[in-house]
């Protein structure tokens, strides 16, 4: 089975690779060269290109493909890794309120945060955002835990009901700043609500893989202790899992995840909750093998959901928050179908 | 191998178990039997560290739970629980893998598979090893259990023990009696196996010794011989019963009304 697993994370891999670079070039911008002559150039010898390709490049693509590779991983292993902390194929990110919770911290953060950031050098402005959302993913996720958990069973039911109570507080309150928001401000909440990479510059890369590297290197492993607590907490422990110290590595880990990526990307919705599903349709529940592949798979969805929303409405641009949600829906559904007699 | 002293636990100002004292030595097969709410899976469940009372003294191998090393801990001892999840949507062949957690990173060794396949073996599972498990039967599930914790147990270390918890369950006479000479077999090797039993007669046949409980308390604590007597099952069961020697084995045969 492990030969297995290096297979599919090779293929995968490449299929990335090839994406990103095909990513590369596609958009409204033209180059001067075409697409192998410019990507040899950009490899062997960047002087050579024109001083707006290299910046369309350099500055523009490189950056927001590597953040969509890095936010896709994220979202997609906290969602796999929930699943099997709360042992249900429900359980993402946004359908218990997790995202929901960053935003919240976001949206006060950039309304309100105005007065200090004055007072605050500018590279502290995205880590106190960063910084805000993932308080607001913890606290949420606690909460969350705290009210469906009881003896380490959970109560799906409440789990996702919680969720939605605490996206209506979302709602409302992001609704409330929007009055009292400056337009710029304004223009900022709206990006949040809908999610986009356009935004993305070397500063958010260089933190967002600090974050996501480390966290999925605390996460990918867990696959086996993953698998093991579907036999039940108690048997979990007999084989050597160290039960709650793994389920507050997850709850820390995603929301480090969750909170980082909607800070910079806003909300990217229902990542979590496709990729685990396609997995599971050809790997069961068997987290040994979904969980680093979710990582991967998790990637190529938001590298692909970027590149069409940057060309389906060329020259503009669609939010891809929209895009995941169009793919997110019917899977949602198409879990509800599949588990209605389980959950 | 296993000495457990005073051991009580109380729920909801409910005595569930009351001061008992047990001792498993290398090699035995003890039988825990006892009405219903007698306390035998939690006593069992405070033996293979499941939960911890204060004032509750466990020593495996001369040692407390506490102090072993926990990598270490699941090679030397496994329990089979009585309350299996119906729904674990893996192959039958992952589910048994899983009892060799404890002993592999990320590749499984051929030890590894080979402990699998004595185990699927042992418990008549191999054909079901590509099935999913969801799909099978309440017997075929729990028989895919016993071959989790056999595996799990497959390995040079010696005074093994192993914790079963109604392993007998929705299993067919055959299944019953191969599992028993099993751990039989398993205890002649000089491991040792605690085993909650509903069924006297299994008890007599294969036991060293039987722990019989009543609402929580110690009612006796010794050889199959001494404890199956019509006196003291009649009492403790609330029913009556005949005793008569089992014209095939020779062990005590009870026969209850």
């Amino acid at each position: 089975m492990t030969q297995k697993l290096s297979i599919y994370l090779f293929s995968l891999t490449l299929a990335l690779v090839l994406l990103a670079i095909l990513s590369l070039f596609l958009g409204v911008y033209q180059f001067e060269y075409g697409f192998m002559e410019t990507l040899k150039l950009l490899i062997l010898d960047h002087s050579q290109l024109s001083t707006t390709d290299l910046y369309v490049l350099k500055d523009i693509r490189i950056p927001r493909i590597i953040m969509a590779i890095l936010i896709g991983s994220g979202l997609a292993v906290s969602g796999t890794s929930l699943q099997g902390m709360f042992k249900n194929p429900l359980a993402s990110p946004d359908l218990i309120g997790i995202t929901s919770g960053a935003v919240l911290f976001a949206a006060v953060t950039i309304v309100l945060g105005s007065y200090i950031r004055a007072l605050i050098p500018e590279f502290l402005h995205y880590s106190l955002l960063s910084l805000m959302s993932f308080i607001g993913s913890i606290l949420t996720m606690s909460f969350v835990y705290k009210m469906s958990s009881t003896n380490g069973k959970t109560n799906i039911a409440v789990l996702l009901l919680s969720g939605v109570a605490i996206t209506a507080l979302t709602g409302a309150t992001t609704g409330l700043l929007t009055y009292l928001s400056t337009d710029e401000e304004l223009r900022n909440l709206t990006f949040w609500t809908l999610g986009s990479l356009a935004g993305s510059n070397w500063t958010k890369v260089a933190i967002l893989s600090i974050v996501i590297l480390i966290s999925l290197g605390a996460l990918i492993n867990k696959g086996k202790a993953l698998n093991a607590m579907m036999l039940g907490e108690k048997d979990a422990e007999h084989l050597g899992v160290n039960v709650e110290k793994l389920k507050k590595r997850i709850v820390l880990f995603t929301a480090l995840m969750v909170g980082t990526s909607v800070a910079f990307s806003g909300t990217i919705g229902f990542v979590g909750l496709i990729v685990p599903y396609i997995l599971r349709l050809l790997f069961k529940s068997n987290y040994y093998m979904i969980l680093p592949l979710s990582a991967l798979c998790g990637s190529i969805l938001l590298l692909v959901a970027d590149s069409l929303s940057r060309l389906l409405v060329a020259p503009s641009e669609l939010p891809i928050g929209i895009l995941t949600a169009i793919m997110g829906a019917p899977v949602f559904i198409a879990i509800l179908i599949r588990f209605k007699k389980s959950l | 191998m296993l000495q457990a002293k005073d051991i009580s636990y109380n729920k909801n100002a409910f005595n569930i178990i009351d001061a008992i004292d047990f001792e498993c030595n290398q090699g035995e097969l003890i039988g825990i039997l006892g009405p219903n709410g007698a306390g035998k899976s939690s006593f069992l469940s405070i033996l293979a560290n499941e939960f911890h009372q204060k004032g509750n003294q466990v020593i495996f191998k001369n040692n407390e739970y506490k102090k072993w090393d926990s990598k270490e801990l699941p090679k030397h001892k496994a329990k089979f629980s009585q309350n299996n999840n119906s729904d674990i949507p893996l192959k039958v062949f992952d589910v048994i893998m899983m009892g060799r957690y404890p002993y592999f990173d990320n590749n499984p060794s051929q030890d590894d598979e080979d402990a699998v396949l004595y185990s699927m073996k042992k418990t008549d599972t191999e054909s079901l090893s590509n099935f999913e498990y969801n799909h099978l039967s309440g017997g075929e599930k729990q028989r895919v259990h016993l071959a989790r914790v056999i595996a799990q147990l497959e390995n040079r270390n010696s005074n093994k023990i192993l914790f079963l918890d109604e392993p007998l369950n929705n299993l067919d006479v055959l299944h019953q009696h191969n599992f028993l000479k099993y751990i039989k077999e398993f205890t002649n090797r000089g491991n040792s196996a605690l085993v909650v039993l509903h069924d006297l007669n299994l008890a007599a046949q294969f036991t060293d010794k039987i722990l019989l409980l009543k609402k929580g308390k110690k009612v006796c604590f010794d050889s199959p011989i001494n404890v199956l007597t019509q006196e003291i099952i009649s009492d403790v069961y609330n029913y009556p019963c005949t005793l008569t020697t089992n014209p095939i084995t020779n062990h005590p045969l009870i026969i209850f009304g």
